[in-house]
């Protein structure tokens, strides 16, 4: 399964190549850097600060037919968790593939215990639902 | 397109098509990304928005 981590700030691309070569905590960076300088983008997200022309910490997640299926945001002083973010996103795969699974909250990764075709029977009986095998 | 959306997107909702231009670390170059080449390519994409560069992310 395929998927692009897409780092977007309002600087240019000139600035991004500059900040990845000279700091070293980027120096083995994988990921594309985007540019949004006109904050376009980052408007359509709603990340967009209109005050200062920075953007939020805002994390979104688009699967493979264009569809928004996750959104994340936080103030400037909080950062990500990244565990949570892997997490929701393999939930996401998950679910795309299994589509007559849910994952519940403490669903972590394949193998663990998902609500198998969820429905008027599963009414009032989710604690049973999570007990059985 | 970006500039005439009113409102931001809301789960479930299909991304419109957008370009932006980018640097590619593992290159060494520039490119660009397009919501149009991510879907003809079937990939997953996480978009990871922060303040600026030369900050403290």
């Amino acid at each position: 399964m395929g998927c692009d981590i897409v780092t977007v700030s309002t600087d240019t691309q000139f600035v991004h190549l500059a900040w990845q070569k000279s700091e070293k905590e980027l120096a083995n960076v994988k990921y594309t850097m985007a540019a949004d300088p006109t904050g376009n983008v980052s408007r359509l997200f709603g990340v967009y600060n209109e005050g200062n022309g920075l953007d939020l910490r805002g994390t979104f997640l688009i699967n493979p037919e264009g569809t928004l299926l996750n959104m994340e945001m936080n103030f400037y002083n909080v950062g990500r968790n990244i565990d949570e973010l892997m997490r929701k996103f393999k939930a996401n795969i998950y679910v795309a593939r299994k589509t007559n699974e849910v994952c519940p909250s403490k669903w972590k990764d394949e193998g663990d215990k998902t609500l198998v075709n969820p429905g008027a029977k599963m009414v009032g009986k989710v604690h049973e639902a999570l007990q059985g095998s | 397109m970006a500039e005439t959306m009113t409102a931001p997107l809301k789960l479930g909702q299909k991304v419109p098509d957008f370009e932006m231009v980018t640097y590619e670390p593992t290159k060494g170059d520039f490119g660009k990304f397009s919501m149009k080449d991510q879907i003809a390519n079937k990939r997953w994409t996480i978009l990871f928005f922060y303040p600026a560069d030369f900050t403290f992310v």
